[in-house]
């Protein structure tokens, strides 16, 4: 188990200093002067020079990408110009509320996803399975914007069930995890029905048939663990897409996530912030693949470091 | 033993029960955390949300210098000698101020004013505070580019010191936050600033919110709400229904198209003020073939503005009659360019364009409401005269590089004449030594020099005018409407009062 872990942090290493040299690369190819958002358009040209001495983007290219990695070392990101203090920092305060988001649509997720998906394998091609297939699509293409600011006419303007922004209340938090988490309720579905399906046909499932053991029994307890191991891989990867989608929606509802932190810095050019919150999404998403590498043991000790 | 520590030593799996006992701890864990996200206001406070984040709260950062979102709580937070009321200027933190001589103004503070931190006020803040915003380039420095310094003779009084007359210091002060002489350039103001205003922070989150506490000690007695809760919604519809639902008090500014769907709604007031916030389409005059005015007066001509504000803005806006709005000190009225395509194609034909030429218009899509169907709308009239015009919507930092570099041929955005002052938008923007659209002229280069040089009054009045005619005249830009600002309000609050500025002051309103 050791040398598994070690092999996948490894990889991780391999994988976070990819991410963080494309986004070096992608935040300074975008055309902007961060120097002449940081003074405005009244600046003089000495000023400019002055700002691009101060955060080092006067220095070649190579030379602040060898700083910026010496930096990361250091667990020193720069400084935001915007938000004032260390980029990391204001990062790293921010990125509770995503978690929290991310949490409460991944508990959404699976509250609905995995029910529907055994109710569905019970009934194949009964009306619900219809529904739920259709719907899984129509999910997926929906465009998680829209479709939050539907639920926000819906949910908050017409029926006042729930609250359209952040106000204190823990009720806050549906919305935005209700839109984060639609288009995959119906795709988790389908995958566990069709995992479902495929481990109900099997001999342990007709044997306990045989034995007179109850549908529901055979579904929810043998067949249900028997499928944990593609849908634990699933909510893993989930929970990395709501991290990084939650972006948008944070936008939207207004939450106070590394997202909107992210929006604001790259309209800003505030490179610093940029690069610190896509480092964190990057390591999150590293972290959860690990953490769902080593579950699989967990759940199925007949697994060996070489199968994951 | 835990659920998690049995399977971990193969003495079982995980249940049912025991799965859905961990996912309802989880459930619970994160709704429990969920609470802890954002900050709930407490008690009585006074929710308002503005249509832009306040990214920082020092009050000498170059980039929010002129920022409106940052000008809100900066004018809650900190003091400054002058204030504008109107078209009115009234004492702030000087009791008094008087002109002695032509390069000299003297500004008694007034007594009992201190700082969140419980020091008083004294004129060496406010000295010290000059000194700083003086190094600090930014849209301000052509306000202060003529005062040489400051001293304090004595606790209360200060006097400053100019090159020559300027006629405008008392308004550029109401931009001059004072803070203590110690903290002029402490970084700890970004976040946590202290000043001598009748709120004091005491919470920020840049660009999410702001949190305000009711400072006792202010000068000019208690603010009616104990607290002011100020979070940023980005989203237009979010916002509407924050306030629909009563999850705020007050939004400003409502975009115009959004006007309809909190008027006449039970609980919600709406008021309108024309702002000092204004559109303008600036021709490169440097370039060719804007370098003739019988272009650019062709291009004015082309467009049928009272329309085109009608159509769009409706009650939200207002057709300009100068470069500048009406409420501004120093507008002066002008004959609007008439809608008339056929003189349009004669004026280009003059200028040997007949057959029209093509050109381009860049905007960001956030520099106002609208912004995209006013292009649109203005690029399809002067298709009707020959003339194609490559839209450019482009995001505001490429934008803001190209407007420095004059790399464009037409730039549409909204400006807000943050003092309400001509000065502050015609002297600082058409001056040939600012050569923002590639414009010079000599002879109105004096009339702005003399009309700065002179105290508030009808000489300067007059001398303004003159600058908006000539501006008008030349067609150096095409100014088609000044935004009313729509403040929607939970029809409880009291004693609040819609601002030009967009800026209103939170500190005297109150809940029935």
């Amino acid at each position: 188990m050791g040398a598994f872990l070690a092999k996948r942090l490894a990889q991780a290493v391999v994988v976070a200093f990819g991410a963080l040299t494309l986004v070096f690369v992608i935040v300074r190819a975008v055309p902007g002067d961060p120097a002449k958002l940081i003074v405005g358009p009244d600046a003089s040209a000495g000023q400019l020079e002055s700002v691009r001495s101060d955060f080092g983007l006067d220095d070649p290219l190579w030379r602040q990408y060898v700083d910026h990695l010496g930096g990361i070392v250091r667990g020193d990101l720069g400084d935001s110009w915007r938000l004032g203090g260390s980029a990391l920092t204001n990062t790293l305060e921010r990125f509770p509320a995503t978690l929290t988001l991310a949490l409460a649509a991944l508990v959404l997720t699976v509250a609905i996803g995995i029910p529907l998906g055994m109710l569905c394998a019970r009934r194949p091609g009964k009306v619900l399975d219809l529904v739920v297939s259709t719907g899984s699509l129509a999910g997926q293409a929906i465009p998680s914007f829209w479709l939050g600011i539907v639920l926000i006419l819906l949910f908050a303007r017409h029926l006042d069930w729930l609250p359209a922004t952040v106000d204190g209340s823990p009720a806050a938090v549906l919305l935005p995890a209700l839109t984060l988490s639609l288009p995959f309720i119906g795709w988790l579905a389908r995958l566990v029905r069709s995992s479902a399906l495929e481990e109900g046909a099997k001999d342990y499932a007709r044997t306990a048939r045989a034995k007179g053991v109850p549908e529901g029994t055979i579904q929810y307890v043998h067949v249900g663990r028997n499928i944990a191991i593609p849908v634990v891989t699933v909510l893993g990867l989930l929970m990395g897409n709501f991290i990084a989608n939650a972006v948008i929606i944070e936008v939207v509802f207004s939450w106070p996530g590394i997202g909107s932190l992210m929006v604001d810095a790259i309209t800003n050019r505030d490179y610093a912030v940029v690069e610190a919150a896509i480092l964190t999404i990057t390591l999150s998403y590293i972290v959860l693949n690990l953490f769902v590498d080593v579950v699989y043991f967990v759940i199925d000790p007949r697994l060996t470091p070489e199968d994951a | 033993m835990s659920v998690a520590r049995r399977a971990v030593r193969g003495e079982g799996r995980p249940g049912r029960r025991d799965f859905l006992a961990m996912a309802g701890l989880g459930a619970t864990a994160v709704l429990l955390s969920g609470c802890g996200v954002g900050s709930g206001a407490p008690r009585g406070a006074l929710r308002a949300a503005f249509g832009q984040p306040v990214t920082d709260l020092d009050p000498y950062n170059a980039a929010t210098a002129v920022d409106e979102a940052s000008l809100i709580v900066k004018r809650l937070v900190f003091d400054t000698l002058v204030r504008r009321e109107g078209k009115t200027l009234v004492p702030g933190l000087a009791a008094e101020w008087r002109r002695d001589g032509d390069t000299r103004w003297v500004f008694t503070l007034r007594r009992g004013a201190v700082f969140h931190d419980g020091s008083a006020v004294t004129a060496r803040d406010v000295v010290a505070c000059l000194e700083h915003t003086r190094t600090v380039v930014s849209a301000q420095t052509p306000l202060w580019a003529t005062v040489t310094g400051a001293e304090a003779p004595d606790d209360r009084t200060v006097v400053f010191t100019t090159d020559g007359p300027l006629g405008s210091l008392p308004v550029n002060l109401t931009l001059l936050f004072i803070v203590p002489a110690r903290r002029v350039a402490d970084p700890a103001q970004k976040r946590s600033p202290i000043g001598s205003g009748p709120f004091r922070v005491t919470g920020f989150t840049p660009s999410t919110s702001v949190e305000l506490a009711r400072f006792d000690d202010y000068w000019g007695g208690r603010a009616e709400s104990p607290a002011v809760s100020m979070p940023y919604i980005a989203e237009t519809s979010t916002a509407i229904t924050a306030l629909r639902n009563g999850d705020i008090d007050l939004l400003w500014p409502v975009p115009p198209d959004q006007l309809p769907e909190v008027t006449g709604v039970p609980g919600i007031a709406v008021e309108s003020i024309p702002s000092w916030t204004y559109y303008f389409n600036w021709f490169n005059c440097s370039r060719k073939p804007f370098t003739d005015p019988d272009v650019r007066r062709a291009l004015c001509h082309a467009v049928n503005v009272p329309q085109i504000v009608e159509s769009l803005f409706g009650q939200g806006g207002w057709q300009m009659r100068a470069p500048l709005p009406a409420t501004v000190a120093g507008h002066a009225a002008q004959e609007p360019w008439a809608y008339d395509p056929a003189a349009a194609r004669r004026l280009l034909a003059r200028a040997g364009l007949g057959r029209g030429f093509t050109t381009s218009m860049m905007w960001f899509d956030s520099t106002g409401p609208l912004a995209r169907e006013l292009a649109q709308a203005m690029i399809s009239a002067w298709a009707g005269i020959g003339v194609t015009v490559r839209p450019q919507s482009i995001e505001k930092a490429m934008w803001l590089e190209r407007l420095n570099s004059l790399d464009w041929n037409m730039n549409l955005q909204t400006n807000t004449v943050t003092t309400g002052d001509a000065a502050f938008t015609i002297g600082r923007l058409y001056d040939s030594k600012a050569n923002r659209l590639g414009y010079r002229n000599p002879d109105l280069d004096a009339v702005l020099a003399r009309a700065a040089a002179t105290p508030e009054g009808p000489e300067r009045d007059a001398l303004y005018g003159d600058a908006c005619a000539t501006i008008w005249s030349d067609a150096v830009g095409l100014f088609p409407v000044t935004l009313v600002t729509g403040y929607g309000r939970a029809r409880e609050l009291t004693g609040f009062t819609p601002a030009a500025n967009n800026q209103p002051d939170l500190s005297v309103v109150g809940r029935r």
